[in-house]
């Protein structure tokens, strides 16, 4: 059984995963802390943690709320910043047996550009992926990922600063998501994870406040799972680079819909909290689903709900 | 840091809100320390979602098994459904994780003192620090008599002062005055409970001017318990942020407060 992807089929750098599951980012921290219980060369790729330049100490708490099916957080991107994941992280993701994905935030285009070249020729990082769902603080804080210009001005910041394939993440936070998609893939990205988390808010009726101190948050889990489906099958539907899905997958099963709906690779995120083997257990759910479908290459059912015959 | 299912041995209503539930322990348990917990999973589906921080509470090995007991207070769905488990049913688990209490080599004098369900891990505690034969004194507080561990189910070395809000149990008022009263007498102090509580401990402590060694095992609003979601974010005076499941749950008050 052939479960192996490239997602960067078109760049002179490719970015080849052994298997569809990746780890999300914010959701495996940095792979350190499971990667001692867990053979993490087993997994097609681990995304750190969201890095900004400088290290960010987050949000107060609370951070996190438990919801419906789901759970809504506002860590506020409590990273150690590029400069420590380069020196004490790295060397590490270099001796694994797994394509270690550098997942960046910036706050003005030059942030962006400046993380890319930083992460450029780094050992032990296999690729970028480039969080766009961040207030453009140069537009009047509208996300970068709500505008497809602003979003572009993103994708081909990053391409100059760097030779690495790279991923974009698109927010699910836009009447259609199919024009971000078009016009993030024409300026250049590589791949588009569809989508970050949903904002969302909860309320305390005892304390007659929101729950997340920061008030807002990114609703994520299986509640999410049919809105981060729609993305992934209109978004596909418009763009011929790899589309990685995430949203509330928890089961092999939940994979294998995203790849009908289009995807190349999954992200399992949320379901990690539950369980720190979630990854794993997709992965051999997928092989066991395949096998008992006679699927034998994963392309062969990529985007097949998309077809009208 | 493996999930498991664990089988219910016992459960029952202790006292007030309070439940306690007896598992039979599977191996990655038996190495688990006073101040670990583990992330309990309620229900089947996905709702609700997240697991719930449990310290563990006790440990005991009958003729035929090991099994180790939780003890929380009945506050909401995910709690609700683990009172309502019965002998045979099954809990999945992830733990043990966290970094628990640890006690000082060659001191006798150990003060705990718990507030509220706080005094879920300081009851195990209680029994491994006699068992190493020290003396215990163990301050317990809550706002009434039936938020307070039932004295006869404790080890019967340990001596036993409570403290309640309402005065119907014990002397009445909060667990800060026997605790410095008992400041200068101990060698080495262990809490858990609220935050407010830690603080006014630790505000006894300062004030006293004895530099005692205090360990407060945290209760972090937590998603993962792993160290992979951020969730349960502490930030130290002295600057920075410490993850309360990963670097914790247990820390020196002053390492937090000073």
């Amino acid at each position: 059984m052939d479960l192996s992807v490239n997602l960067a089929p078109r760049h002179k750098v490719e970015l080849l995963l052994r298997n569809p599951v990746m780890t999300a980012s914010g959701t495996f921290s940095n792979g350190i802390e499971i990667g001692k219980h867990f053979d993490l060369g087993a997994l097609g790729a681990i995304i750190s943690k969201g890095t900004t330049i400088q290290p960010r100490k987050g949000n107060p708490t609370p951070r996190t709320v438990e919801t419906a099916a789901g759970m809504i957080n506002a860590i506020g991107f409590q990273n150690i910043g590029v400069g420590a994941l380069i020196s004490t992280l790295c060397p590490v993701w270099e001796r694994w047996d797994v394509p270690a994905i550098v997942n960046i935030m910036g706050y003005t285009l030059e942030e962006y550009g400046t993380l890319a070249a930083r992460l450029d020729g780094v050992p032990g990082v296999a690729g970028l992926e480039v969080n766009i769902s961040c207030p453009n603080v140069e537009a009047g804080g509208l996300e970068f990922g709500q505008d497809p210009h602003h979003a572009a001005a993103v994708v081909r910041e990053v391409a100059g600063a760097t030779s690495l394939p790279f991923l974009v993440k698109l927010t699910p936070s836009v009447a259609d998501v199919r024009p971000i998609a078009e016009a993030v893939a024409r300026a250049g990205a590589h791949a588009i994870s569809v989508t970050n988390t949903i904002p969302a808010m909860a309320i305390d009726a005892k304390r007659r406040r929101p729950v997340i101190a920061n008030g807002f948050g990114g609703l994520s889990g299986p509640a999410v799972k049919p809105i981060a489906m729609r993305n992934v099958f209109l978004s596909s539907s418009v763009v011929d680079i790899p589309v990685v899905a995430s949203g509330g997958i928890m089961t092999g099963l939940d994979a294998v819909e995203f790849i009908m709906a289009g995807a190349t690779a999954v992200q399992v995120g949320t379901a990690t909290f539950l369980d720190p083997a979630a990854p794993w257990n997709i992965l051999r759910e997928i092989e066991e689903w395949c096998a008992a479908e006679g699927v034998d290459r994963i392309e062969e059912i990529r985007g097949v709900a998309r077809r009208t015959d | 840091m493996r999930s498991f299912h664990a089988e219910v041995t016992d459960s029952v209503r202790l006292y007030g809100d309070t439940h306690l539930l007896w598992f039979v322990s599977p191996p990655d348990m038996l190495a688990a320390t006073p101040g670990q917990f583990v992330m309990a999973y309620a229900g089947e589906g996905a709702d609700p979602l997240l697991g719930r921080a449990l310290s563990l509470h006790r440990v005991r090995t009958t003729d035929r098994r090991a099994e180790f007991a939780l003890l929380f207070d009945v506050v909401g769905r995910g709690t609700d459904w683990f009172a309502h488990r019965r002998p045979g049913d099954l809990v999945r688990m992830v733990g043990p994780l966290g970094r628990g209490f640890e006690p000082r080599e060659r001191v006798e004098h150990m003060l705990l003192v718990g507030g509220g369900i706080g005094s879920a891990p300081l009851v195990w505690l209680a029994d491994e620090l006699i068992a190493q034969g020290r003396e215990v004194t163990m301050i317990l507080g809550g706002r009434t008599p039936e938020q307070i561990f039932p004295a006869e189910l404790l080890h019967p070395s340990v001596e036993l002062i409570v403290t309640t809000e309402d005065g119907r149990l014990g002397e009445q008022g909060r667990v800060t005055a026997p605790f410095a009263r008992l400041l200068p007498w101990c060698d080495q102090a262990f809490t858990c409970g609220p935050e407010p509580m830690f603080e006014a401990l630790f505000g006894t402590l300062r004030d006293s001017g004895l530099r005692k060694p205090v360990q407060g095992l945290w209760e972090g609003r937590m998603a993962c318990g792993m160290g992979i979601c951020y969730s349960c974010a502490v930030f130290p005076a002295q600057g920075g942020v410490k993850l309360v499941c990963h670097d914790g749950p247990m820390f020196d008050l002053r390492d937090v407060y000073a």
